[in-house]
């Protein structure tokens, strides 16, 4: 790891937060009082899930303790068009995470291939940069990993490694226009404050290209839902890649560093990566002859508000609502079926917070006595791109867009 | 409490000589976030092969990790658990790798549900050597020691190594009595790194880690 600090300045500093991190939490800060109401079980094998709330959040479905990998129960998608950050999903790769930050001492520093380099206090940002905000979707890459028929190895989500957060910060290019960057620079590549627990395993690190990094709406969030980011989410500062997989949204960033050649560290190469080709899928035991690093997300909806398996009254008028996103060409629009695909009716859209939020939908459908319906959405991009009939698979599980199905019976 | 932030600072400004003003001056209470992360819920299932899970898994994840994977063949076990030591440093000897495929394969479904709650801080109780449980002692280790005294407790864990002075050597702690090391872990080390944990870990807790630290002198992987 140490190789990654170019200079003595960072490297102290990550070690005085440690220090600090491990000399206050000895100093008769209680332990967390994690309490356990209930627990739900995904829809498929091993998919129990105890429900926990993990400090700053509400009780979530915890696939994993440590490092920590919470769920947002599906019913908070119904709530409101933004997730709540304590029901925001949380997904850490490594166990080391500073469980202590002061931001007397915490500082961004950008580096590398730049004429002026940087070291930035969370009040710098705020003060030196304009404020930029964006509603976007965060959504991990293996979202709904639990799904994968045949099933792979990996996290094993329902649908809820997702959320859709008003973020504010400050523009990345901003940053880098400001550090001045060499004619060289290529990449820009991505640290946060955790770090491995074993000497051999690769710290987390992502890049992005000079191109995708300077885009209008890429930040550097200090805010999240009009508040700093909840500790498990980021504190203090998150990356955010509107339209991209959530693995690029590295969580305490700490530093910038400009490449001057494709980064190839172990999470993005070999780790992350889709077959190329246009579906980024495989069949069970193809191999990928060609594999590119994951990006952008696919199209996507679900319905909300009446949960798998339910019983429900017969009525003229049941409304139908839910959510729907894409890579930030924005929806364009989002259909029902009640008959297993047969007949799609459209709906209407809700509020528009901009191309890359969730955009809720609703309609009303006739649901008779005594019967078996099966509800499906699908939702179409502004540039015509759908979702899939049926799910694809690849064998990292990523990626999935599928037409969701729920059944629902009524009562005779 | 004065005390203490003073042996805090006390190393913190022999370790970073000039920033020690600054931090001195600042309104720590003011900018400080914190958060206690939950220490593992469970560990690994009794049955043969437990104490490899036991030993190597749970150094960089919890237990959870395996019992929320769909069944895997041992094949595909064998390619996971290598891809940890070869990829992620997993430090786990070859000829165990056979063994703990086996073992991970053949772990039935937990009801996690009678698995927690997790963590809820007990009572305290008295302390006393020789109560603990080296295997609970091992997932405490490995959350909040792990990182100073390192995988197998020789001190050089990724901070302990960067310490002055650097963290305690675990495995030749052969003449300390067990109450000594209790007194250590209870209420810190002046003059070292080494905080007090009685606000964070139980007295059982901190018997459970004193048998681990106990057993880590024999565990040492051969080279």
């Amino acid at each position: 790891m140490e190789q990654q600090y170019s200079d003595g300045f960072t490297r102290r500093r990550f070690l005085l937060t440690t220090l600090i991190a491990g000399g206050l939490s000895a100093m008769g800060k209680l332990p967390v009082r994690a309490e356990t109401t209930s627990s739900i079980t995904l829809p498929f094998k091993r998919g129990e899930r105890p429900f926990v709330a993990f400090p700053e959040k509400r009780p979530l479905m915890v696939m994993t303790t440590r490092p920590p990998q919470l769920e947002t129960p599906f019913p908070v998608f119904n709530e409101d068009v933004f997730t709540p950050n304590d029901a925001f999903f949380v997904r850490w790769h490594l166990a080391n995470i500073p469980s202590a930050i002061d931001l007397q001492t915490f500082r961004l520093t950008i580096r590398g291939r730049v004429k002026q380099a940087l070291s930035l206090s969370l009040k710098d940002l705020q003060e030196q940069f304009d404020p930029v905000e964006v509603a976007a979707v965060c959504q991990c890459a293996g979202n709904s990993r639990g799904f994968s028929d045949p099933r792979v190895a990996g996290g094993q989500w329902g649908h809820g490694a997702m959320g859709n957060a008003m973020w504010k910060g400050v523009r990345l290019r901003d940053l880098l226009e400001k550090a001045q960057l060499e004619n060289d620079a290529q990449q820009i590549r991505f640290d946060g404050l955790d770090r491995p627990v074993a000497d051999g395993t690769p710290d987390f690190l992502k890049s992005l290209s000079l191109d995708d990094a300077s885009a209008d709406h890429v930040l550097v969030a200090y805010e999240m839902n009009g508040e700093p980011l909840p500790f498990l989410n980021g504190f203090p500062l998150r990356l955010v890649v509107p339209g991209w997989y959530a693995t690029y949204w590295v969580k305490m960033l700490n530093d910038i560093e400009v490449l001057n050649h494709e980064d190839h560290n172990f999470w993005t190469d070999p780790a992350y990566r889709i077959p190329d080709n246009a579906c980024g899928c495989l069949e069970p035991g193809e191999k990928a002859r060609q594999k590119i690093p994951i990006s952008t997300m696919k199209v996507r909806s679900f319905i909300t508000n009446i949960i798998d398996g339910a019983t429900m009254n017969a009525k003229s008028q049941v409304l139908v609502k839910g959510i729907a996103f894409d890579q930030g060409y924005g929806i364009d629009r989002v259909l029902l079926s009640i008959d297993g695909g047969q007949h799609w009716k459209a709906t209407r859209l809700g509020k528009d917070f901009g191309d890359y939020s969730f955009r809720q939908w609703e309609t009303h459908v006739e649901l008779k006595p005594g019967q078996s319906y099966q509800l499906q959405s699908l939702a179409i991009n502004r540039i015509g791109e759908s979702q899939q009939l049926e799910a694809k698979w690849n064998p990292n599980g990523y990626l999935r867009n599928a037409v969701e199905a729920i059944q629902v019976r009524t009562q005779s | 409490m004065l005390v203490k932030l003073t042996s805090f600072f006390l190393i913190i400004g022999i370790l970073l000589g000039s920033l020690e003003t600054e931090i001195l001056a600042g309104e720590i209470g003011n900018s400080n976030r914190s958060i206690t992360f939950p220490t593992d819920p469970f560990s690994f299932q009794p049955g043969p092969g437990q104490e490899i899970a036991n030993s190597y898994c749970i150094i960089c994840h919890s237990a959870d990790y395996i019992y929320m994977q769909p069944p895997h063949s041992q094949e595909r076990w064998t390619e996971i658990i290598k891809k940890m030591k070869d990829t992620f440093g997993c430090p786990i000897p070859d000829d165990s790798i056979t063994h703990l495929a086996e073992y991970l394969m053949n772990q039935k479904d937990l009801q996690s549900a009678t698995l927690y709650p997790i963590n809820v801080p007990k009572p305290s109780s008295s302390l006393g050597a020789g109560t603990g449980n080296a295997i609970k002692g091992q997932s405490i280790y490995a959350t909040h020691c792990i990182n100073c005294h390192g995988v197998h407790g020789q001190g050089d864990g990724p901070i302990g190594k960067m310490l002055v002075p650097p963290a305690a050597n675990l495995t030749v702690l052969g003449e300390k009595s067990d109450q000594e090391l209790l007194t250590t872990i209870q209420d810190g080390r002046p003059g070292t790194a080494m905080p007090s944990w009685k606000g964070d870990l139980s007295a059982q807790d901190i018997n459970h880690v004193l048998a681990y630290v106990r057993s880590l002198g024999t565990k040492l992987p051969k080279k």
